[in-house]
């Protein structure tokens, strides 16, 4: 419990946030899985993982190593896993094709397990486990049916594992067909995915369903055609199956033998080892005596060999109960319980039939089948004996004695060797006894299992009637079953027609309380078989099941399936018709498929409660509880949990698979109801389509008429076209005609034209003729009348003639008198003439040539102009030329004159700041000397005076000069105005000459703001010669000694005074810088110095900045 | 027609094909040629391609104006040029301004401070950020240029055209840098916004001292021909050529000053490729400069 407790807070811790405490609990947890062997720790770890979903318990379990991985032996767990894989596998067929192996080797394994059942593992599980196997290969082999027979193929071949094929596998592979995929499929085929996306899980599930020959597994869907008829009969024997329970309880019995209190019982009181053979001896006896029953004892069907054994090992005393329950089904029923039916052999017998009936026809009976109906008939009889000897030996019939099974170990031996019936007889006792005890056992401690046997309570209910009723039934059975054999025995066959409907109404009226639940079950039986519903209900629901909840979606299968259920129903009357007719020996034993046997063991358990539970009387409870040592057995109540376990499961397993079915049903009857909605819209259609067709058979009636009427006027259309193309023939006939004789009239047009113009150049001719003779004519006229005045001319000028003659005589006459005086003067005249003439042509001439020549000199002369000014612009550009190169010289040498600029002005500069400090060393001097020089100042002022007004006088002395003009500057600064005006418009080098000492204290007020402090210093030092600054600019100098010697002289002529006051005033000035200068000017000055007055002081102060700073500091 | 019967006939396709350079010499040959040179046809040349080097600094003399246009007076404004350098220097040692120690690229400065009157009263006074200016130029010039009288007088006048050509559009650079990064890559842009380095690009360094000290002489050439020959804007260029060479990593870092700092100091190794990729970028904006004429 501590350890419990440590383990909680260890898995607590595990999902701490800390990573680090998390790592050690893991640690802690992986180191303790690896020393623990036990399961306990895992178990706690999936506990846990289930309620927290806790990650790192996942990685934890997943890394899980060797010792836990093991597999469990554990049958629940084993038949809940199988279960749950063939729950999963129609899910996830395309996931589950890597596991492909591996499922076939679960299957493989399961199945050598169920046959070498290791470790304790009850019986009662091994059905349930079996049972799980048969689901999963039948699913394996739907699902996979080409993996699945290679691996089989494998794995079976060797020789090891023949044993589990020949005793396991086989029987189950009879109950399957060949699956069509072995022959189209292939291995790779099977695993392609798009075989499986067509499906959904229901799908695949029906798929396998069709597979199977189990009638407790197969599909009864249309369209498997072999499947069909099976499927359409197994129904119907699974509902005789219902019908005739006592093959049931009978095959539960068997199965039953292998409850877990048998086997317990017998590991406590017998050697294991003795029991397989005891309990193997009868089957193999029925495997041998029925010859084909070899393949369909259940107990082999169940991979159970040991069915009966258990009656010899159960107490005696527990038999009271069940004996209660034998004598009254067996006085009841009279000795029904001595027929064949009743005895397990019929069982596999009857399957076999069943074998045959499908496979061959009815009427080919078998002989080997006759023989196991000899040999079925005489076990019974011989089971009869047996018990009326119980009877007879023990108690009367009705009363609660048991007598048979006191005696059983005795008979034992010798029965069990002798008849199967008698064993299986005993078989029954035994169980039920074994049933009974457990339900005493059980229903002593009922309450707190109240839930636990309310499902079988009904059943058990029942399920005791039923098995009453399988006596009465098996009565009815016997006296039937040989009839299509024996013709003879055919007497019973048709007085039991009703009973074939209802075989458990007779029981049910000879029933003793027979409770209501019976009833029911008993409607529920007839409906089932007469209802055409095609899905019978399998006998675990009628077990109590489904019996309480009929499928919801039963009564939708009438609407949905009209077709399918009328066919259903007109197959079964007639199977039951007949049936009726004799057949009743078919009711004998269906398939065991291991579901049937798990079903039945079910039924038979809750049956056997159920008595207990009824009948048993408390005391007797408690005694045989006393007697069997006080308290229930744990280990039962253990094995009774597992095994409802595992009922639970197989009920989750068909309710999954019911759940499918469900699923597909409803899709089914959807596609019914669009069937049928297609074929509503079909016969619509149709009606559509013959209307149509009336349409058009009117139309092609019309159109035949629009052809003939179509055809007659063609017909018209061709005659009148005939016609006129007769016409147009004549026509045009005719037209040629005209023609021709147009032609011949043109040609007779042309001919009168040509008349016409030949007679018109006649007409011309003769016109022309007459005209010229008529110009002739005219011109005789005028010739005639020229001619008249020619001659009348002549006579005219004859007469002139005659005047002029006599006239021409008078000149004469008068001509010789004058003849000789003119001549003379004409001739002169005419060489004056000629004279003349000549020289004005030769003047012409000249005149000529002089405009000729002066025309070529000015042509010459334009083309010198032209190119003079060409040579012009050539010579401007030049010009340009030139220029911008001298310009280009000149910027350079402006550039050189500007830099020159620059330097001078750095040199002036720099000179001046020299100055500068000169000047501050020279002040320094002089107030030093002004305190010494006072006394002497006053005596020298008058000389100065005196002197001051001969300075212009004494103008040549250079340095004088000098003097003199620093004598008059103070006088322009101070009237700056008149000063500016006369200095030549205030030029710089005027203005610098006026105030030679001013300029560098001004302009080196500004620059040495920046470094008057390091001059100061250094200024001092050096010796100041401000005197000397004359000197320098010597030629300077003179200029403004010039300018201002005349200045002064004037003023000094004009106002002495002034200059003498002014000069006084300035005398100190004066004064200190001579006596600093020079000594021998002084003498000069001597007389000039004044003493120093506050104006000067505050001129000074204006002046120089410097000086003033130094007085100040 | 004498002019292109001179060149090489194929010269036509060189440029199509790709080749660049390879007539451009023997052009500018040609355009050096000519008696009173064309100055406008040497801007364009200079614009358009990039100077041979033996030609640099004669071509960079006639744009600056040291040399006239005719060759007949370039040896006597050439003695002129020599004899104002050498006065100047002569009144610079006089004065003791300079010594024969003083480093060339301060006898620069303080010619120049001469020249144009701002010489100071002593030579330890501290520097005016034009004077720094000054000294970057000369510094780069130096290398450029070996004889110091050229050396000298080109300085001058790169550094008077910036001052006297170029004072109106320098200030305006900036902005057009801006303008012309954001075409380029507005995200680098606003990058820049966004650690509101903008405003504090070195633009002294690239604008005012033309990328001196920033580039290597031998890629600075190149883009100098481009200022020389007329158009600042070329460094607008040279700068967003910068920021895109550098981009990856001026996006990384986020401090104006951190990117000041690298962009003050950038790699030397690609500068070739930046120059080659501003000029073309150049073009690309501003068109490829023809000859007006």
């Amino acid at each position: 419990m501590a350890q419990q407790a440590n383990v909680g807070e260890l898995l607590s811790m595990l999902d701490s946030p800390m990573l680090s405490v998390r790592d050690d609990v893991t640690a802690v947890f992986k180191e303790n899985l690896n020393s623990d062997r036990g399961p306990m720790l895992v178990n706690t770890l999936v506990d846990y993982y289930l309620e927290t979903n806790s990650q790192p318990v996942l990685h934890i379990l997943t890394t899980l190593q060797e010792p836990h991985d093991k597999m469990d032996t554990n049958v629940v767990v084993l038949t809940t896993g199988v279960l749950v894989l063939i729950t999963m596998l129609p899910m996830i067929p395309q996931s589950g094709k890597q596991h492909l192996l591996d499922f076939f080797d679960i299957f493989g394994r399961l199945s050598s397990w169920c046959l070498k059942k290791p470790g304790h593992v009850a019986e009662v599980y091994l059905v349930h486990l079996h049972a799980s196997v048969y689901a999963l290969f039948h699913r394996l082999y739907g699902m996979y049916p080409c993996n699945f027979v290679s691996f089989l193929r494998s794995h079976y071949s060797m020789k090891e594992n023949l044993e589990t094929f020949e005793e396991v596998v086989k029987p189950m592979m009879e109950h399957v067909r060949i699956h069509p995929e072995l022959v189209t499929g292939s291995k790779d085929h099977e695993l392609d995915p798009r075989r499986w996306k067509r499906l959904e899980t229901h799908d695949v599930v029906i798929e396998c369903a069709k597979i199977s020959l189990d009638p407790t597994e197969a599909s009864y869907e249309d369209g498997y055609s072999v499947s069909h008829q099976i499927s359409a009969r197994f129904p119907h024997r699974s509902a005789e199956v219902t019908a005739s329970p006592y093959v049931d309880t009978q095959n539960s019995y068997g199965s039953a033998t292998s409850t877990p209190y048998s086997t317990s019982r017998l590991t406590l009181l017998n050697t294991p080892g003795q029991l397989p053979q005891t309990l193997s001896s009868p089957s193999t006896r029925l495997i041998t005596e029925p010859s084909q029953a070899t393949l369909w004892s259940p107990s082999m069907v169940c991979g159970m060999t040991t069915p009966p054994t258990s009656p010899g090992n159960v107490p005696p005393d527990l038999s009271h109960p069940y004996s209660k329950v034998f004598g009254t089904t067996a006085g009841g029923k009279g000795t029904p319980l001595g027929t064949p039916a009743t005895s397990p052999p019929p069982a596999p017998l009857c399957h076999s039939d069943d074998y045959v009936h499908i496979s061959l026809p009815q009427a080919t009976a078998t002989p080997p089948r006759k023989e196991e109906r000899m040999d079925s008939a005489r076990p019974c009889l011989h089971r009869q004996y047996h018990l009326l000897n119980d009877r007879g030996l023990e108690e009367p019939p009705g009363s609660k004695g048991s007598v048979t099974l006191s005696d059983l170990p005795g008979f034992l031996g010798d029965l069990a060797s002798e008849e199967d019936s008698i064993e299986k007889d005993k078989e029954e006792a035994a169980i039920s006894r074994e049933l009974s005890e457990i339900t005493t056992a059980e229903a002593e401690p009922v309450v707190p299992r109240g839930g636990f046997d309310s499902p079988f309570y009904r059943d058990s209910l029942s399920g005791s009637q039923r098995k009453t009723h399988s006596a009465a039934s098996s009565a009815q059975g016997t006296s039937v079953n040989p009839e299509p054999l024996h013709s003879s025995l055919d007497k019973l066959g048709p007085d039991t027609p009703k009973q074939a409907f209802t075989p458990i109404d007779l029981p049910c009226g000879g029933a003793d309380e027979s409770p209501a639940g019976d009833r029911e079950c008993q409607t529920s039986v007839e409906t089932s078989i007469l209802t055409p519903s095609p899905c019978k209900i399998p006998p675990q629901r009628r077990g109590g099941f489904g019996s309480g909840q009929p499928p919801p979606y039963d009564h939708l299968f009438e609407v949905a399936l009209p077709k399918t259920a009328h066919h259903f129903v007109i197959r079964k009357t007639e199977e039951l018709l007949k049936k009726a007719k004799g057949s009743t020996e078919e009711d004998g034993v269906p398939s065991t498929s291991p579901m049937e046997v798990l079903d039945r063991l079910i039924q038979q358990g809750a049956d056997a409660h159920s008595k207990e539970l009824n009948k048993l009387p408390l005391p007797s409870k408690s005694v045989d509880w006393t007697h069997f040592g006080g308290s229930p057995p744990s280990d039962e109540i253990r094995t009774l949990r597992d095994q409802l376990l595992l009922l639970h499961n197989q009920l989750l397993y068909e309710r999954f698979k019911r759940q499918q079915h469900a699923l597909r049903n409803r899709r089914l009857l959807r596609k019914v109801i669009k069937a049928a909605a297609l074929e509503e819209h079909n016969a619509a259609m149709k009606d559509q389509l013959k209307l149509q067709e009336k349409d058009i058979q009117m139309w092609k009636v019309s159109l035949q008429k629009e052809q003939a009427r179509y055809s007659q006027l063609q017909e018209q259309r061709d005659t009148m076209v005939t016609k006129l193309h007769s016409q147009i023939r004549q026509l045009q006939h005719d037209r040629e005609e005209f023609y021709n004789q147009s032609q011949e009239l043109q040609t007779k047009l042309e001919d009168c034209r040509n008349m016409i113009a030949e007679l018109r150049l006649e007409l011309k001719k003769a016109n022309n003729k007459v005209c010229h003779t008529e110009l002739l004519l005219s011109q005789v006229s005028q010739k005639l009348s020229n001619s008249e005045s020619v001659q009348q001319q002549m006579e005219f000028l004859n007469r002139q003639l005659l005047v002029l003659g006599e006239v021409n005589e008078l000149y004469l006459e008068q001509l010789q008198n004058k003849h000789s005086d003119t001549t003379k003067e004409v001739e002169m005249m005419k060489a004056a003439y000629r004279k003349e003439l000549e020289k004005n042509r030769s003047q012409v001439l000249q005149q000529t040539q002089r405009l000729d020549t002066s025309q070529k000199r000015i042509l010459e002369l334009e083309s010198h102009l032209a190119k003079k000014d060409h040579l012009l612009l050539e010579q401007k550009k030049y010009l340009e030329d030139v220029k911008l190169q001298a310009r280009g010289q000149l910027q350079a040498a402006e550039s050189r004159y500007e830099a020159q600029k620059r330097i001078t002005q750095v040199f002036e500069l720099e000179i001046l700041d020299l100055y500068g400090r000169l000047e501050k060393d020279g002040l320094l001097k002089k107030l030093e000397e002004e305190k010494a020089e006072a006394a002497e100042a006053a005596e020298e002022r008058l000389d100065c005076c005196n002197d001051g007004c001969s300075d212009s006088m004494v103008g040549h002395n250079e340095e004088a000069s000098g003097h003199n003009g620093e004598t008059k500057t103070p006088r322009p600064s101070s009237t700056r105005g008149s000063s500016g005006s006369r200095g030549g418009g205030g030029s710089s080098s005027s203005s610098e000459l006026s105030t030679p000492e001013k300029p560098p204290n001004q302009r080196a007020g500004p620059f040495s703001s920046r470094w008057e402090t390091t001059m100061g210093e250094s200024s001092a030092s050096i010796p100041t010669t401000v005197g000397s600054l004359p000197d320098s600019k010597s030629f300077l100098g003179m200029k403004a000694r010039e300018l201002f010697r005349n200045k002064s002289e004037s003023q000094c002529d004009e106002d002495g005074m002034v200059i003498s006051s002014l000069s006084e005033s300035i005398k100190p000035e004066l004064g200190k810088d001579l006596g600093v200068e020079a000594k021998t000017s002084l003498n000069l000055d001597g007389p000039h110095p004044s003493p120093p007055n506050p104006d000067s002081v505050g001129q000074l102060h204006i002046m120089d900045y410097n000086e003033t700073h130094h007085e100040h500091s | 027609m004498t002019e292109d019967s001179q060149r090489n006939f194929r010269s036509v396709y060189y440029e199509k094909v790709g080749f660049r350079g390879v007539e451009e010499k023997k052009s500018l040959e040609i355009l050096l040629k000519d008696d009173r040179l064309d100055i406008e046809k040497l801007c364009t040349f200079s614009q358009r391609f990039p100077l041979p080097s033996m030609y640099r600094a004669l071509v960079w003399k006639v744009l600056l104006g040291i040399l006239p246009p005719h060759h007949e007076s370039h040896a006597k404004v050439m003695t002129y040029r020599k004899e104002q350098y050498s006065d100047v220097l002569h009144a610079l040692k006089v004065i003791r301004f300079v010594s024969d120690t003083t480093p060339q690229v301060e006898v620069y400065l303080r010619m120049y401070q001469l020249e144009s009157g701002k010489l100071p009263r002593s030579s330890s006074f501290p520097l005016e950020p034009e004077d720094e200016a000054f000294l970057a130029i000369a510094k780069a010039m130096e290398e450029m240029v070996e004889d110091s009288v050229d050396c000298y007088w080109i300085i001058r006048c790169f550094v008077n055209q910036l001052n006297t050509k170029y004072r109106d559009s320098l200030p305006q650079l900036p902005k057009a840098f801006e303008q012309y990064l954001n075409l380029e890559d507005s995200r680098l842009l606003t990058h820049l916004k966004m650690c509101s380095a903008v405003s504090k690009l070195p633009y002294d360094l690239w604008f005012k001292r033309c990328f001196a000290g920033c580039l290597p002489e031998s890629s600075l050439q190149r883009v100098w021909d481009k200022v020389v020959s007329g158009s600042c804007k070329t460094l607008v260029f040279v700068a967003v050529e910068i920021l895109l060479t550098f981009k990856i990593k001026v996006m990384a870092l986020n401090s104006a000053e951190k990117i000041t700092k690298f962009l003050e100091n950038i790699p030397q190794d690609s500068s070739d490729a930046i120059v080659s990729k501003a000029i073309d970028l150049w073009h690309k904006h501003c068109g490829t400069p023809v000859h007006s004429s």
